[in-house]
């Protein structure tokens, strides 16, 4: 093989007490797409992030076409042709989103920038409205809008961490597709997502990262599932994860990275879905992005609701939770609703209170605590325990902020503390968002059992997948509408070609 | 990740407050040295001049710390709320103003009602002059920390036009208003220094404030809201809100009376300059204390000593006394710098828990 573009070398990183980065390795040669793997907290951002500038390594080596060199700043990383798409979004929402995308190629006149910003759009496919502030996207645009800023700039190695998780899938299809070329132009792409299968599909080779180590490097075409699995959440684990899945139907499905559709399904099918009494009805509900909503959710089923970012998800799982009242029409819902909220770090947890303070937080409203001036702490301590210990939270101690907990167990005291509640129903919206396989399967488990016990379920995801995978039945949102999907077009292209139909994408 | 756990926070705040202390000091040595006084003559001025005796700690250091104090208090609770009360000085001198008038109108009353009308009217006044921000920012969504700090102005001057015209002295000479009469002064604490019952107010209103946050519901809400009005919605159903509304308009009512507590209690009357920017140093009081009331208990009355020593240098050594503004300048700086180096080794300045 030739000379790799790049070259990372037992790279280590700390922050405060946590051993980020410790050993990892990662080359990248012109011409390949090479997928980044790891579980929650592996280091796969951070390795990432020291390959962008964003984060020097304590010790370790970073050389580029050869040369050692140091990264101080993502301008340097740029001066070297290394282009990071981050996670977290950089635009400035004040300005355009064709400002935005100026700003990325200062030293250009204007026209000769708007020339460039056309021609990439043209040239990838991928859409969005210039005119538009970028306070005002949805975070799909925002994506697409980062995606495009990174790629005017005509990188020799472009660096994305977790693209595809606010895209379509036709969307992210194209996006994997422009991957390709831009490898067969003689770059380097180096790519980090969370679903397995679409890393899978797009690569050439793969790094398994484990606990900031580099766990395997290896060409795709070597590689089984099996194995990958095994190296990204330590040897002999791969099964434990398919018994932790709810009646997950054999180890392989799980590993197979679309482990929510088939091992989602059979289950579904298990449930006596079709029955239930109708628990929360929405008639002709306005409310901010909502434009007339109809829906009725059935005890028992798992009703699933997909989408493009931004077309009133959120607003309908604010009413559906009875966090928000419609301006018109009506809601039916009942008194108390358990809820996950999409972004588990605004809204799920208070990142700087401890366990107890979070789980009394939402069970503190209880009727069987009154109407008491004061705060039964004794009780919720008991209660945190309790969720601590069966939903089997790594935490040392119900005083641990939950700032200090990974993302997958974050959900879990979520989920613990909205099941403490009984409530009759459920409203889930991208519950598995930046989760890792493991922690994914054990969510979607713990909802389908839910639904078994008779609790109304109101899955709301743009991963078509997980939607397609749980529910009994699926909507569509689009324009603060809901379009119902019928059973013939329940595919993943159906579905797709219903969600960009309406979608957010403006001309 | 099991590694990843923070020391106690409590730890956390006093290890931050000393090291913002010790740094301060030190560069004050410095900046003391460079100015061409005497830092150790300095230092032995100010610890005579606030700690110096039984007498000087009572009745110059926490006379001092007595309007701090409530005005800490006042600016942690609005602080923890997430509610960026800058208003304690003007919401103080229009509770000084109110004190007063009540004070000098309503004098057949006899000593108990007088002085708790007193009292009550200047917590009114504070409340009241927390609500226009208050609403402003619930209603038409402008950020407090303007409007209160605009508020200060028309209070300060409210105050000023007060001791000017309507107020004023009956002889007219001086700025200020007549002295109050004896039934609507509050007693001393303890005989012999001018120490007033204010203090033993403010204590107890420190204990108070502390079991309403650790232990009700409502504080719990507080907290909630403070640090994160999303999540408090979202996962807890609170409305932030309503938990705004009350929150600054009981800041306010608390820094109104801080005014009259001084009024009632050392000065007998209003002047034009009647608080040294209290309410500013109170937002120092408030953050170096950790925004919780033992906290503030403890800053307040380092700030009290703080300006106890300021005149003390001034008369002993012959340092100016804007030094000492410097020092709590400095104070305030070391705080908010070591905060931050605090959040940087926690490593989530950036997102970058967990990763």
């Amino acid at each position: 093989m030739s000379q790799p573009l790049v070259r990372l070398r037992s790279i280590d990183r700390r922050f405060g007490l946590i051993q980020a980065l410790s050993g990892a390795d990662l080359d990248l040669y012109p011409g390949e797409v090479h997928g980044v793997l790891g579980a929650n907290g592996a280091g796969k951002s951070t390795l990432l992030n020291v390959l962008g500038g964003l984060v020097s390594p304590d010790s370790g080596g970073i050389e580029v076409g050869g040369a050692l060199v140091k990264l101080r700043s993502p301008r340097d990383a740029w001066s070297l042709g290394i282009g990071l798409v981050h996670q977290h979004f950089t635009l400035v929402p004040a300005l355009s989103v064709r400002d935005n995308l100026r700003l990325g190629l200062r030293g250009r006149s204007f026209s000769e920038a708007g020339a460039a910003v056309e021609a990439t759009m043209a040239r990838t496919g991928l859409r969005v409205p210039l005119e538009t502030n970028v306070s005002e996207l949805g975070v799909g645009d925002r994506q697409r809008t980062e995606i495009l800023k990174a790629l005017l700039r005509d990188p020799q190695v472009l660096v994305l961490d977790e693209p595809t998780a606010v895209l379509t899938p036709e969307e992210a299809d194209g996006l994997f597709a422009l991957l390709r070329d831009l490898a067969r132009e003689g770059r380097a792409v180096a790519l980090v997502a969370h679903k397995l299968d679409e890393v899978l599909a797009v690569s050439d080779r793969l790094t398994v990262l484990r606990t900031g180590r580099t766990a395997m490097t290896a060409p795709r075409s070597q590689v089984s599932v099996r194995k990958l699995v095994a190296k990204m959440l330590g040897d002999g684990v791969a099964d434990e994860v398919a018994i932790g899945e709810q009646a997950g139907p054999s180890s392989d499905a799980v590993v197979a990275g679309n482990a929510q559709v088939s091992g989602g399904a059979s289950v579904a099918s298990l449930s006596t879905a079709r029955g239930g009494t109708v628990v929360a009805s929405l008639v002709a509900v306005h409310a901010d992005s909502l434009k007339g909503v109809q829906l009725e959710v059935r005890a028992g089923e798992v009703r699933g609701i997909a989408g493009v970012e931004g077309n009133g998800q959120h607003d309908l799982a604010l009413v559906l939770s009875g966090r928000k009242s419609p301006s018109l029409g009506r809601a039916d819902i009942p008194k108390e609703v358990a809820f996950i909220p999409q972004d588990r770090h605004a809204e799920g947890l208070v990142a700087d209170f401890d366990l107890t303070e979070n789980v009394a937080l939402a069970l503190s409203r209880m009727e069987e605590f009154g109407p008491s001036v004061m705060m039964p702490w004794g009780v919720l301590r008991d209660e945190a325990e309790r969720i601590r210990t069966r939903f089997e939270v790594v935490a040392p101690s119900t005083e641990t902020r939950a700032r200090f907990l990974s993302g997958g167990n974050q959900q879990r005291v979520i989920i613990g503390r909205e099941l403490a509640l009984n409530a009759p129903m459920l409203v889930a919206e991208n519950p598995t968002r930046g989760l890792d396989v493991a922690a994914a399967a054990y969510v979607h488990g713990e909802l389908l059992k839910l639904a078994a016990e008779g609790v109304a379920i109101v899955l709301i995801s743009t991963d078509l997948d997980e939607v397609l995978g749980l529910a009994d039945s699926v909507s569509v949102m689009t324009k603060g509408r809901i379009v119902e999907v019928s059973e013939a077009q329940k595919t993943r292209e159906g579905v797709g070609a219903l969600m960009l139909g309406g979608g957010e994408v403006s001309k | 990740m099991s590694g990843a756990i923070s020391p106690k926070r409590a730890k956390e705040t006093a290890l931050l407050g000393l090291g913002a202390v010790t740094l301060t000091l030190g560069a004050a040595a410095v900046l003391l040295l460079l100015g061409g006084y005497d830092p150790t003559k300095a230092a032995a001025a100010m610890l005579r001049g606030s700690v110096g005796s039984w007498n000087t700690f009572v009745s110059i250091t926490l006379v001092r710390a007595v309007p701090l104090l409530f005005a800490g208090l006042a600016v942690a609770l609005a602080f923890r709320a997430g509610v960026w009360n800058i208003g304690a000085e003007g919401q103080l001198y229009v509770g000084a103003v109110a004190g007063v008038w009540v004070a000098l109108t309503f004098t057949d009353l006899p000593g108990p009602f007088l002085i708790t009308a007193a009292l009550t009217a200047s917590i009114v006044a504070g409340g009241v002059w927390a609500l226009v921000p208050t609403l402003m920012k619930l209603r038409l969504g402008i950020g407090e920390v303007i409007t209160t700090i605009l508020m200060n102005f028309v209070g300060i001057y409210l105050a000023a036009w007060m001791v000017h015209g309507p107020l004023q002295e009956r002889r007219g000479v001086f700025p200020q208003t007549d002295r109050i009469v004896d039934a609507a002064r509050l007693p001393e604490l303890i005989s012999g220094t001018r120490l007033h019952l204010g203090f033993a107010l403010a204590l107890v209103l420190a204990g108070v404030l502390a079991f309403v946050l650790k232990r009700t519901r409502f504080g719990f809400h507080l907290r909630a809201v403070g640090a994160s009005p999303a999540a408090a919605a979202a996962a807890g159903r609170i409305d932030p809100n309503r938990v705004i509304l009350v929150t600054f308009l009981a800041s306010g009512a608390i820094a109104g009376l801080a005014g009259g507590v001084e009024v009632t209690g050392l000065t007998y009357a209003l002047y034009e300059d009647l608080s040294d920017g209290w309410g500013y140093t109170a937002i120092a009081v408030a953050l170096l204390g950790g925004l919780r009331p033992g906290g503030v208990v403890v800053t307040a009355i380092f700030f009290g000593a703080l300006q106890a020593g300021a005149g003390a240098m001034q008369r002993d050594a012959g340092i100016p006394a804007a030094w000492v503004d410097v020092v709590e300048a400095l104070v305030i700086l070391a705080v908010l710098g070591l905060d931050r180096i605090r959040a940087a080794r926690a490593g989530y300045h950036r997102g970058e828990e967990a990763q």
